[in-house]
């Protein structure tokens, strides 16, 4: 008896032990490789490090070439570049926020990042913005990178959902390539209509992972799913949420234009139906401008059509790819002029071309619109990206588990027509309820 | 034969005190380690259970006694997902256990093109779990995979393997048994190793059939090691979300949403740490009450028989 | 043996070139995706060979990601788990298998508690320990932590190798006169030499594969390992690069292949023995 209770006592210990040294973690971070010491002349240099995600060559060059500059301008304000992936980089930064080991600068995108300002890891970057970059970017983008009244991070490029056609197949059925500066959604119904014939569809959408899609293009029609903020926040699933999945459900099982199977792919998966001639159109992340040329066969005729115009809007989400400071870096003032170095109009405009992004800040984007001004598709892309805005989820407590327990698998039966849209419609709200308890 | 096993130590009173500064001798080394990194990080993990732990700047986790636990008895979803983590760890475990055996038992016979074999038959296990995982999604793809194309060429209509609702779960179920066979393989053969000739060569001059054989000499004498790995194959696969995730990521519908996913999304996504562990907790008495039935079972099985 | 019936042979056969089929055709259409052009990837046309066989991927593999590197620290801290996970768990497992009592039960209760109990809720405790100890981001915390990972699975199956051995041989051994250690070096050693390269294999490969681990523990990029590096190929919105992904796993797929081929020789080298007599 004596000695189970040594053992319970024991195992009370550690596991408090344990747990002194979690909150240890939290409190003291931020303390590795940035208090460098005077070099030489005992002048004081600081060194910052910053983890960035930029996989492609050409990116990974941009950046690089970047940080090199400022190193040779800024002899006391030194940046070590730390090359990681975006697979599994958030688990990577709850770890390393949550050990005190992040880095001073973390590059990722507005919706992932969000979580992290919510529970303080990052700095108030509000006062120490360049205000020409301030006013620069429209307010719809800064919107989304501003949590509780504070801006957490540098908006740098984004992407939107386009339309990307097969000429040659929309030339043979008849169909006038749509030119305006948008695009109804009756319009894209009525040209993958008149494009489906036997054997080939006019429209093929990878929505395997519905959720993202449905959310941004549903701003559209005012769809925003959500109203407040926090933990403090009401689901509203009505017209204007239903819009978008409607008009898809309608495409595949009234009109028999969409393909099912498309459906349950994701983007890239969709592709080589398009590229054999399949589909006439595909819907795709704006950055698919680059790929195009090199993965479709020789000769392959193509374009991206207006941005696509709901009810209201052609507004579609924001959720820009972001640079943030570590709110326990000893160096944030350091950093933030790190940032407004690497956001100016020429670095920003190199590093969207180099991910085929849309750049956050107009000039950015006007000289971008220049350089490619021959270039297939980027006059389309870049235009979308007037009407980018920041999506009410940015800023739900509980959207990530929402999103992935809930709407997406709600979606899914949808797309299969295994429910309708009043099911849909209840299962998204009940499962609201179940995970905003 | 498997009756010595299960004996008592003949010797034990006579020396029990140096037996025990022996073994414990033999275990301090591994004890070293095993109490830094897995003891204390169990304990904490098993702990946070009872507390409102999250993982925000500076949390202060207060004790929360069965609070959590409450609010898991009333969450669907979860009980949803062990529900299916069931149906998968079983079908895995079992499935993996049936083709390996036989595969084994090829292997363990004087064909020809064996050794190739046994290097073959090790390849799924070369592989990090992401190339699998995407490997099969190329196999499996509707449109452009190797599958569908060869079903089109019998005649049979494509199948949208992890898209459709009924067949994702058991295409996934495949990719777990071809990637876990190999170990399982190993295993089993390197037990059959043991398996005295002498005692196969007396069977067989008794005149039992292989089958016979196999039933009476092998089995038993496998019994350790197919219960051994089993019952790993079975908590692996019910711990298991990294293969899951990267082909379906719980989709289509949910169907494939095993419970340490939802476990994770918990966690790290809501990151009520504290929620997720008691979720954790539960996990692990649910799966050693599953695994106590079963080993209980077999080794009253293997004394029975020994 | 010789009552086999005349059909058994061949459906041996059947079966094994089945199995060979289910396990190696995943691989050989890895293979062909290596050399495939990313056009002929997205292509609709299903090609068991490519059209044109292109060696870009590898080159671009090779070029894009320090893969080379990564393989080095890769084989590096397999091996050194491999031995040091062995070595430390045969004594360990021998105790298990034959001193019974409370050790026995609190060993096997860790055993199932620490493989039951989800990974990711260990990580950040773990991360912290690591961090006090100042091993995080280095190689050896890393191996030091697969070893205490690999420990419950290489103790379970190396106990279960034991207890199949019969305690009369051991038995009869002391009775012989001959020291514990000399029973065990040559009696239980050379029985128990199959299930330990089983047990070898295995930590070998979990140490070659792993990948949660190492991304939460290694931050510096010269410290990747192979799974990290593979998953750089996978960019945002998790984008794949197929073709150079193909190539990429195709090479690294290669230096375990190496190591199987020399252990399993040892794993059935008891078998030839046993054919011969037969």
């Amino acid at each position: 008896m004596k000695k189970r209770h040594v053992l319970a006592v024991a195992m009370a210990a550690t596991a408090a032990l344990a747990l002194t040294a979690c909150q240890q973690g939290s409190a003291t971070g931020g303390d590795d490789g940035d208090t460098g010491g005077g070099e030489g002349g005992g002048e004081e240099v600081v060194n910052l490090e910053f983890q960035s995600l930029s996989d492609q060559p050409l990116a990974m060059e941009a950046v690089q070439g970047i940080v090199d500059d400022w190193n040779a301008e800024n002899p006391n304000i030194q940046v070590e570049l730390v090359q990681a992936g975006w697979d599994g980089i958030y688990d990577k930064l709850i770890t390393q926020f949550n050990g005190g080991t992040a880095p001073d600068i973390i590059h990722y995108e507005a919706a992932s990042i969000a979580p992290f300002a919510v529970d303080g890891y990052l700095a108030d970057l509000t006062d120490l913005i360049d205000p020409a970059f301030a006013s620069d970017v429209t307010e719809g983008i800064w919107e989304s990178v501003t949590v509780n009244e504070e801006i957490i991070a540098y908006p740098t490029t984004l992407q939107s959902y386009m339309v990307f056609a097969n000429v040659d197949l929309l030339e043979a059925a008849g169909v006038e390539i749509p030119s305006g500066p948008t695009m109804t959604w009756d319009e894209l119904r009525e040209i993958a209509q008149a494009t489906t014939t036997d054997g080939q569809f006019g429209l093929g959408w990878g929505l395997s992972n519905p959720t993202a899609t449905f959310m941004s293009l549903g701003l559209g029609f005012d769809g925003g799913y959500f109203e407040g903020s926090g933990s403090d926040v009401t689901i509203d699933v009505g017209e204007g949420e239903l819009a978008v999945p409607e008009a898809i459900h309608q495409m595949t099982y009234e009109d028999a234009s969409l393909d099912p199977v498309s459906l349950t792919q994701s983007g890239s998966e969709v592709l080589p139906a398009w590229y054999a001639g399949q589909t006439a159109m595909t819907v795709q992340g704006s950055f698919r401008v680059a790929s195009i040329g090199t993965d479709a066969p020789e000769g392959f005729n193509w374009a991206v059509l207006p941005p696509l115009e709901g009810s209201v809007s052609a507004d579609q989400a924001a959720n820009p790819q972001t640079y943030s400071v570590n709110i326990d870096s000893e160096h944030v003032e350091e950093s933030a002029q790190f940032l407004d170095f690497f956001t100016s109009t020429e670095n920003l405009a190199a590093l969207a071309y180099a991910d085929a992004l849309v750049p956050a800040s107009t000039s950015a984007r006007d000289a971008l619109a220049e350089q490619t001004a021959d270039e297939t598709g980027w006059a389309e892309v870049l235009a979308s990206g007037d009407s980018l805005v920041a999506p009410p989820f940015l800023t739900v407590d509980a959207y990530t588990q929402w999103k992935d327990t809930v709407a997406t698998p709600a979606f899914q039966r949808f797309l299969a027509d295994e429910i309708d849209s009043a099911q849909l419609q209840a299962d998204l709200t009940d499962g609201w309820e179940q995970v905003n308890r | 034969m498997t009756a010595v096993a299960t004996r008592p130590v003949t010797r034990r009173g006579v020396s029990s005190r140096a037996q025990r500064r022996e073994a414990i001798a033999l275990v301090v080394p591994a004890m070293a380690p095993i109490i830094v990194f897995s003891v204390i990080p169990l304990m904490a993990g098993v702990y946070l259970g009872f507390t409102d732990a999250t993982l925000r700047r500076n949390d202060v986790a207060d004790f929360i006694g069965l609070d959590n636990f409450i609010r898991l008895m009333g969450d669907r979803f979860f009980w949803e997902s062990f529900r299916i983590g069931l149906v998968w760890a079983v079908a895995c475990s079992v499935l993996t256990l049936l083709c390996a055996m036989g595969l084994a038992l090829l292997l363990n016979t004087d064909l020809r093109l064996k050794s190739l074999t046994r290097v073959l038959a090790l390849i799924p296990w070369a592989m990090p779990p992401v190339v699998v995982a995407i490997m099969w999604r190329m196999i499996y793809s509707p449109t452009a995979g190797p599958l569908n194309a060869a079903l089109e060429w019998v005649g049979v209509a494509p199948v949208n393997w992890l898209g459709d609702f009924s067949t994702a779960l058991p295409a996934v179920i495949v990719v777990a048994v071809w990637s876990g066979m190999p170990q399982t393989t190993v295993l089993l053969l390197a037990g059959m190793q043991q398996v005295p000739a002498e005692q196969l060569e007396a069977a067989a001059v008794d005149g039992a059939s292989a089958a016979r054989r196999f039933w009476h000499v092998t089995l038993p004498a496998l019994r350790p090691v197919v219960l051994a790995s089993t019952a790993l194959d079975f908590i692996w696969s019910f711990n298991s979300f990294g293969l899951v995730y990267v082909m379906t990521e719980g989709g289509p519908g949910g169907r494939t949403m095993l419970p340490m996913l939802f476990t994770y999304l918990e966690a790290f996504k809501n990151r009520n740490i504290g929620y997720a562990s008691a979720m954790g907790d539960v996990l692990v008495i649910a799966v050693l009450l599953v695994l106590s039935i079963y080993l209980i079972q077999q080794f009253r099985k293997g004394k029975a028989e020994g | 043996m010789n009552q086999r019936a005349w059909y058994v042979r061949p459906l041996q056969y059947v079966a094994l070139v089945g199995y060979l089929f289910f396990l190696g055709f995943p691989l050989l259409w890895l293979v062909s995706a290596s050399f495939k052009s990313s056009r002929e990837l997205y292509s609709v046309t299903v090609t068991l060979l490519p059209v044109e066989w292109t060696f870009t991927n590898f080159a671009d593999a090779l070029a894009r990601q320090n893969l080379i590197g990564s393989a080095g620290n890769s084989f590096m801290v397999a091996i050194t788990t491999m031995v040091l996970t062995v070595l430390i768990s045969m004594p360990a497992a021998y105790a298990l298998a034959r001193f019974r009592g409370k050790m026995r039960a609190v060993g096997t209760g860790w055993i199932l508690l620490s493989q039951v109990f989800p990974t990711i809720l260990l990580i950040l405790p773990l991360f912290l320990i690591l961090r006090t100890l100042q091993l995080n981001d280095t190689l050896f915390g890393l191996i030091l932590v697969y070893v205490t990972f690999t420990m419950p699975f290489s103790l379970w199956m190396l106990q279960g190798y034991v207890s199949a051995i019969p305690r009369d041989l051991e038995e009869a051994g002391s009775m012989d006169g001959a020291t514990r250690l000399t029973v065990l070096r040559v009696i239980v050693f050379p029985l128990l030499l199959p299930g330990i390269i089983a047990t070898a294999m295995f930590t070998f490969v979990a140490a070659w594969n792993e990948f949660f681990l190492a991304l939460v523990l290694i931050q510096s990029p010269e410290l990747s390992t192979l799974p990290l590096t593979l998953r750089n190929f996978i960019g945002v919105a998790g984008v794949v690069d197929l073709g150079p992904l193909a190539a990429g796993s195709v090479l690294a797929t290669i230096p375990s292949l190496v190591v199987f081929a020399i252990l399993q020789k040892k794993l059935t080298g008891g078998l030839l023995a046993g054919a011969v007599k037969g």
